[in-house]
């Protein structure tokens, strides 16, 4: 369950696929992975849920984890193609308050430049 | 949709199995006509929290691990039971927590509240002898998301 990140045009920038899941199986590894990208510089991330069935609350936690990592260095968390059990949650928890989303990675991509 | 009850006694690949049999009930339409998408999703997502919570916190030793998931409709909601054999937890401070209590945006601790905020008649009984815990609970269309997770985020 590893998670695919991919540079953008923008070196602050990162795409995270996240895959099927975020939960407590892969949370630990998903920090770890986005940690070093923002040690080596990125700052927005731009996590893409369109494969993704399974958001629990460890995964949620690492998300936080990553916004709290962020936000001070004026990074951004958002949420592309977000697949509707993901939605659930998301709605469930009003993290829509915390995190903007976007239809699409390239949507999201846009409003970040 | 009867009554359905499955066992599972491996925890490396409990939560893959869950999975794939609530992705098999959905796919070959096997739910009943009373539960909707969003019933379905809270159904899953209450029944892998509490599954996450065995996993890694539940003390199986010196057991073969059972852990056993009902689902039956009841009317117009869905009755849940998760059985198990571990040792059990001492659950009931944690279900009380509330969310005010939560630290903003935290990274550990929200599992037992969305648990909690998913169902409906949360009931969590431990057995005296560790032979048969028992997580219950009923999922509704009507569930009262107004009541949800404002404070931590």
């Amino acid at each position: 369950m590893s998670f695919v990140l991919e540079p953008t045009a923008d070196p602050e920038s990162v795409i995270v696929r996240i895959g099927k899941a975020l939960d407590f199986r892969n949370a630990a590894e998903f920090k770890t992975v986005c940690q070093e990208r923002v040690r080596t510089g990125a700052r927005n991330f731009i996590l893409d849920f369109s494969e993704t069935g399974i958001l629990d609350s460890t995964g949620l936690g690492s998300i936080f984890s990553l916004y709290r990592q962020v936000s001070p260095l004026n990074g951004q968390v958002v949420f592309a193609s977000v697949s509707r059990p993901v939605q659930v949650v998301v709605q469930l928890t009003r993290t829509y308050k915390v995190f903007r989303q976007f239809p699409s990675v390239e949507a999201a991509l846009e409003a970040l430049s | 949709m009867d009554s359905v009850t499955r066992h599972f006694q491996d925890l490396d690949t409990l939560i893959e199995q869950v999975h794939a049999l609530f992705d098999t009930w959905e796919s070959e339409d096997y739910l009943p006509a009373s539960m909707n998408v969003a019933m379905l999703y809270q159904l899953k997502i209450a029944v892998h929290e509490w599954l996450a919570n065995l996993v890694q916190h539940a003390n199986f030793e010196n057991e073969t691990t059972d852990v056993r998931l009902t689902v039956e409709p009841v009317e117009e909601r869905i009755y849940c039971v998760i059985e198990d054999n571990s040792d059990g937890f001492v659950l009931d401070m944690h279900l009380e927590i509330e969310p005010e209590y939560l630290d903003s945006l935290p990274e550990r601790g929200m599992g037992l509240l969305i648990l909690k905020i998913c169902t409906e008649d949360l009931l969590y009984q431990r057995s005296e002898f560790g032979e048969n815990n028992r997580l219950e609970f009923y999922v509704s269309a009507d569930q009262d998301q107004d009541a949800w997770l404002d404070t931590p985020f």
